[in-house]
Formats: C-alpha cells, sequence, structure tokens
C-alpha cells in the first residue's frame, strides 16, 4: 500500500471522530487532540456551524428539592440538592446575622402631637412624637407654600431627654418651663428650663402612672392635672412635685365615666375640669389580699374585672375641680350630634366660655359652649381642606393675641386662626416641617406587625 | 389607614394578626377588652366584622392574639391563663378553651399557635414555653425554652414557620429608652431548656433599636420588623429559615 493511502486514512479516521463528537475547537481541547495534527478536512467539520445546538456531554443533575433556580446561602454544600435548615436538624449552633434591612418604612420628619407658646418670648414649642423631642419656632413664623421646612430656632431631642412618645405639653407663661408627658413607654413626666435646647438631662423628672396622657396646669392652686389612658384615671400632683411624689388626688371608679381619657383642661374660674374621652373602658376592683395600695395612685390593668370592657361612645365628661374617688362627673357632652371622633387635646376660654376640641380622626376642631351637656351640637366647627388640618391632637389658646393653635400629626405642621374661626377656614398662619404635599406616615409605637401576602401589604398597629 | 370611632379601636394595639385563608385580620383592644376582627380590605372608618367582648369572654388585659386558620381558633393569652375562642365567635362569648392552673407556670402576654404542628408557643417574661394546641385546664407544658443561653429578658411579638419548625421572637430587651442586648431569635419548635437562638438578626447594621413585632414573608423569603423606638418597619431578607 503506497505511503500515501496509509497517512491519509488515518487522518481520515481521526476527522470522522472528532466531527462525531463535536465542532467546536473546545471539544477537541476536552478530547485532548491537538488541532494542528488534525487534516484540514477533519478542522473543518469540528468548526463547521450546524445553525443550531448540538449535543457535545451528557452529564446528569441531581434532583432538587423546590424550585431550580433556588437561592442557597453561600455555606450551602455545591450540590443543588443542599436543603435549608429545618428544625429537625441535630445542628443547634447559634449564628448572629448583623445584616442591614433591605428596605426601611420609617417616617424621618416631625410629627407634632401637642403646642404650646411662650407668651414672653413669643415662641411656639411643638412636641414631636415621631423624633422624640421638641422644636421651637417664633411665634409669627409662617413657611411660604413654596418652601421645604421652616427650621426651628432650638430642639430638644435625645438620649438623655428621656423622651419618649411624648403626647402632651405645657409651658408656664412665669418661669418658661416646658413640661413634657410620656404615653406608655416612660413612666415619666420630665420638665426643662424655657432655653433648653439640645439633648440635655431634664432639671425635674415625675414619676407618673403607667399610659399618661393629657397635661393641664392649675396656676392659681398650683396643681398639675394628669389624665391616665391606662387606667382611666386623673391624677392631680402639686405642681412642682417630682421624684416618687405621689398624687394629691385621685379621679377613678366606675361612676367617674372617664373612658380611655386623652385630652384635660382646667377652667378656674368655674372650678371645672373637662376630659375628653375616646370611650374604651373596663371596671378595676382592688385586691383584698393585697398590701395597702399607694396614696392616690390608680389601680391598673393587673386589677382590672374580666370581661368588664366595654366600647362606650365618645364624650367630653366635667368635673369639679377638686373632684376625687369615684365621684360622678357634674355633666357629659356625648352623642351623635357633638360629631366627637376620637377627641384629643381640650382648651378652655374663661373669658368666653367655650371650649375647643381637638378632634383627631375627624380633622377638625370643635368648639362647645363650657355649659353644654348631653347630645349637644357644637357651636363652632373648624373643618375642611383649606384648614389644613389633618389628625389634629394638640391646642393652644393664645387669648393674648386672640389665637387659636393647633398641631396636626397627620401632616407634620402647627396652624393658627382666629379665636372666632368657623368652617373650612384658612389658617392666618402655618409653620411647616416637612414639604407642603407630605402627609405623616403614622407609624407611633408600632407594638406588633403583620403581612396581608393577597394584597403584599404590611400592616402596622400603632 | 383604619381609623375613628366606628372602629372601636384604641390609640395602644399591641398585636394584629391576618388570616390569610379567611381574608380578615385581627386587633386586641385592651382597654375596651375586646378582640376586633376586620375584613382583609378595611378601610377609613369602618366597622369590624365582629366583636368579642363582655362578661363571658373573661377577657382581662388583651394585649396579644394569633388565630389558626386551620382549626377556625383566636387564641389570647392573659397573663396566667390562654383562652381559646372559636374563629367566628361573636359578642358576649365564652372561650371553647381554657388553659390554666399552676402546673402550666403560665405568666405571659404573647403567643402563637402551629397549627400544623399542633402547639402553642408563649412566652414566660424570661422565656418561652411550649404547650400542646389543643391542651386545656392544669397541664404541664411540654417544653421550656430559658435560661441565660436564650438572651430573653422579654418576648413581644411571636410567630411560627410551621414547614421548618421555627419559633420567631422579638426581643426588645428590658427597660430603658434603647436597651442593649435587643434581637430578633429564631428557636425550633424542638428545642427544650438553656437554647441559644438558631439564629440571632442583631448588630449595628441591622439598624434595631427596639424590636416588637416580627412577621415573615414567605413568597419573598423576608422578615418584616416593626421598630418601637425607630417607629419604623424594617425588612430583612433572611432565605436561611425558609
Amino acid at each position: 500500500m503506497p505511503k500515501t493511502f496509509a497517512l491519509l486514512k488515518k487522518h481520515v479516521l481521526i476527522g470522522i471522530f472528532a466531527a462525531v463528537m463535536g465542532a467546536a475547537v473546545g471539544t477537541v481541547a476536552i478530547l485532548n487532540i491537538d488541532p494542528a495534527s488534525l487534516t484540514s478536512a477533519a478542522r473543518d467539520a469540528q468548526r463547521r456551524p450546524t445553525g443550531s445546538a448540538q449535543l457535545v456531554a451528557v452529564d446528569r443533575l441531581p434532583a432538587v428539592d423546590g424550585q431550580f433556580c433556588e437561592w442557597l446561602p453561600a455555606s450551602a454544600s455545591f450540590s443543588l440538592a443542599a436543603q435549608s435548615p429545618s428544625a429537625a436538624d441535630s445542628d443547634t449552633s447559634s449564628q448572629e446575622l448583623d445584616r442591614a434591612p433591605l428596605r426601611t418604612i420609617r417616617d424621618t420628619y416631625p410629627t407634632y402631637s401637642a403646642v404650646a407658646v411662650d407668651l414672653e418670648t413669643n415662641e411656639v414649642y411643638l412636641q414631636d412624637e415621631n423624633l422624640f423631642g421638641y422644636k421651637v419656632f417664633n411665634r409669627l413664623d409662617n413657611t411660604p407654600p413654596n418652601a421645604a421646612f421652616t427650621e426651628p430656632k432650638r430642639m430638644v431631642a435625645g438620649l438623655n431627654t428621656e423622651m419618649e412618645f411624648n403626647c402632651a405639653l405645657y409651658v408656664d407663661q412665669n418661669t418658661g418651663d416646658v413640661y413634657s408627658v410620656n404615653n406608655d413607654t416612660v413612666n415619666t413626666m420630665v420638665v426643662f428650663p424655657r432655653n433648653a435646647e439640645g439633648n440635655i438631662k431634664p432639671m425635674r423628672e415625675l414619676h407618673t402612672p403607667h399610659g399618661t396622657y393629657g397635661i393641664a396646669a392649675d396656676e392659681v392652686n398650683q396643681e398639675l392635672f394628669l389624665t391616665v389612658q391606662h387606667d382611666n384615671a386623673v391624677v392631680v400632683y402639686n405642681k412642682l412635685a417630682e421624684g416618687d411624689a405621689d398624687p394629691i388626688r385621685l379621679l377613678q371608679g366606675d361612676n367617674t365615666h372617664l373612658e380611655d381619657p386623652h385630652g384635660i383642661a382646667v377652667d378656674t374660674r368655674n372650678n371645672w375640669i373637662f376630659v375628653t374621652n375616646h370611650g374604651s373602658v373596663h371596671d378595676v376592683r382592688p385586691d383584698p389580699e393585697a398590701a395597702s395600695e399607694r396614696a392616690n395612685w390608680p389601680l391598673d390593668r393587673d386589677r382590672a374585672v374580666p370581661g368588664s370592657g366595654r366600647s362606650e361612645p365618645p364624650s367630653i365628661s366635667v368635673y369639679g375641680r377638686t373632684a376625687v374617688g369615684d365621684a360622678a362627673p357634674l355633666r357629659v357632652i356625648e352623642g351623635p350630634r357633638t360629631q366627637l371622633n376620637w377627641p384629643a387635646a381640650l382648651a378652655v376660654d374663661m373669658a368666653r366660655d367655650e371650649l375647643y376640641v381637638a378632634n383627631d380622626a375627624d380633622h377638625s376642631v370643635l368648639v362647645f359652649r363650657t355649659t353644654d351637656r348631653g347630645d349637644a351640637a357644637p357651636a363652632r366647627i373648624i373643618r375642611g381642606p383649606q384648614t389644613g388640618l389633618k389628625n389634629p391632637t394638640g391646642l393652644f389658646l393664645d387669648t393674648k393675641n386672640g389665637e387659636l393653635w393647633v398641631s396636626s400629626m397627620g401632616n407634620h405642621r402647627a396652624t393658627v386662626y382666629a379665636l372666632d374661626a368657623n368652617g373650612n377656614v384658612a389658617p392666618k398662619r402655618t409653620i411647616r416641617s416637612a414639604p407642603q404635599d407630605k402627609l405623616a406616615l403614622a407609624i407611633g409605637n408600632p407594638g406588633a406587625v403583620s403581612y396581608d401576602p393577597r394584597r403584599e401589604e404590611i400592616l402596622v398597629p400603632n | 389607614m383604619i381609623f375613628g370611632q366606628n372602629t372601636l379601636l384604641s390609640r395602644t394595639m399591641h398585636d394584629i394578626r391576618y388570616d390569610e385563608v379567611h381574608d380578615e385580620f385581627l386587633v386586641t383592644n385592651p382597654f375596651a377588652q375586646a378582640i376586633v376582627v376586620f375584613r382583609g380590605g378595611a378601610d377609613g372608618n369602618e366597622k369590624p366584622l365582629r366583636v368579642i367582648q363582655g362578661p363571658n369572654t373573661q377577657l382581662q388585659r388583651p394585649d396579644r392574639l394569633d388565630v389558626d386558620p386551620i382549626h377556625n381558633e383566636i387564641l389570647v393569652p392573659g397573663e396566667d391563663r390562654i383562652l381559646v375562642y372559636p374563629r367566628t365567635a361573636n359578642g358576649d362569648v365564652a372561650p371553647i378553651r381554657v388553659l390554666r392552673g399552676p402546673d402550666t407556670k403560665l405568666n405571659t402576654s404573647t403567643l402563637a399557635v402551629d397549627p400544623v404542628n399542633n402547639l402553642i408557643i408563649t412566652s414566660t417574661g424570661r422565656g418561652m414555653q411550649i404547650f400542646n394546641r389543643t391542651d386545656q385546664g392544669n397541664v404541664k407544658p411540654r417544653a421550656e425554652i430559658v435560661g441565660p443561653n436564650t438572651g430573653i429578658v422579654r418576648i413581644n411579638q411571636l410567630q411560627v414557620y410551621s414547614p421548618k419548625g421555627w419559633i420567631i421572637a422579638a426581643m426588645p430587651g428590658g427597660n430603658g429608652v434603647e436597651p442593649e442586648g435587643i434581637f430578633v431569635g429564631v428557636w425550633s419548635i424542638r428545642d427544650n431548656g438553656n437554647v441559644a437562638p438558631r439564629w440571632k438578626i442583631a448588630g449595628p447594621s441591622s439598624g434595631m433599636k427596639k424590636p416588637r413585632g416580627v412577621v415573615l414573608d414567605v413568597k419573598h423569603q423576608e422578615l418584616i420588623v416593626a421598630d418601637m423606638r425607630l417607629n419604623s418597619v424594617l425588612t430583612y431578607y433572611f432565605p436561611e429559615i425558609f
């Protein structure tokens, strides 16, 4: 056989083999064939495009539980069959995961739960229950519509202040002292001096019952009134009480009509106190086997009578200023004509015998006569889109300048009206601490969370 | 946003649970001693579908609850007892089961029900107890997770991921506005004794200050946390437990 034929036959066979196994140079590389040793025909066969995919190898994948492309943590084995841990595994090692959240829902702007004015310095104090502090502005500040917000002239905030879910505010017009009430996470009322600024400790603290909400001061008799939401009570202190001082009077009991009390106001001319109630109530009883209860300290929910809970209509209850114990109110304003809807702060104009109510869930301010009783309609209502009210919870009456201040938790602002304002009236001035159309997220003290996968919604109770 | 007088809610609500099977969510009103149930898409000043309230309910200070949509029950912890109601209960309804007695060692304000493994997990202040779902009367817990290794000071919201048998607990720490040692911890339903959490989400990167609420988004393998001090909701990617 001629040498030429033998050589051709050998290379033809190699070319056919390579063509069967694949057309790519890579395949040749896997088979450890030196492309340079192939005839040009054989090389052409390997690289010839076919216009469609070609099977070049088969390697079965292991069975996978779940989605094929399921993500596995880096600690998983290389095999895609690796399972995520379950409680049945015997491995009980503990891992700390310091990872950042994917997403954060948080309102970075202040939300104003209360308002007060220092008429000596012409400064406005706005209680920020979102970022825990208060901010001070000039009384005549007025945020232009095209401005992002008005900068406060000073603020008090930080861990040292011991403010958290601070819901009510009182400014002493003589001394300028600022009284700030914490709600249901810190059982302390704190007091700051007039020009306090920054992350400072209070100059005075008073340890209060759990769940205080509203504050009113009787400057004539030097007394301080606090509503206790959780216990359906009102406690009265000497105005300068501090530390573990006991209240001097307690109003609590089945006959008091205190039903989730919120705002409180004192009329020192008529010696009345007014309280707004949301309506949730239960009975309490002392434990006869317990050691003597603390003086004038409300019975708390440990003393609640099981099954005594009720949901009553919202109301304003009126008492004598020195009412104690299980005293019935002098009168109650309650009924559908009142239009009360989660009524919050109260303020009384003693010269005009009028009672102003921040009507939270109705986005309104209601004005009653102080002698109203029963199902009485308000004498005036400030309500409507022009008013700028959105979940108002704070009130202050500036009778010196004839103005009504309202703080709205729903839109990061405080608004000012004439004392006799009525209807859908625009405010005289607005102090705004967020962009014009920004509404508050309304997340406040979120104690739980749930998830609705149907709607892909997160549910947050506040 | 659901708010207003018609809702029968208070300004203090410490739990909320969504029932995916029946498209309802449930909330406690501790001041009115009530359990309030809304339709899933409720909005505004909307009335609830049902309210459990009244002398026969034995509700005293219902801070938290859970719903079992498989067995159609609502479970409410109440310090020294656990009360169980039919899911569709409305009005002054007595509980169908009460877990109570000295052997239970109950001192609880929160719980979670596992309807697949038939368990109730509840907190004891410094740990957790595990009962059989249908336990009633004076029975001992089948397990207790308690001890220094747990890191538990107190627990707020509890959840259970039944397919893997995980307990997820929000641990907000002790008193103080920003206590140390806070975390969200995961234990096994088979744990017993002084057991550290299998996973502990904590640390500066987490951003948490005082976690009080936890829930899982199974589809996206995420853990959602309500942080009280931040007034915020934080969502973490947490595929490890799914």
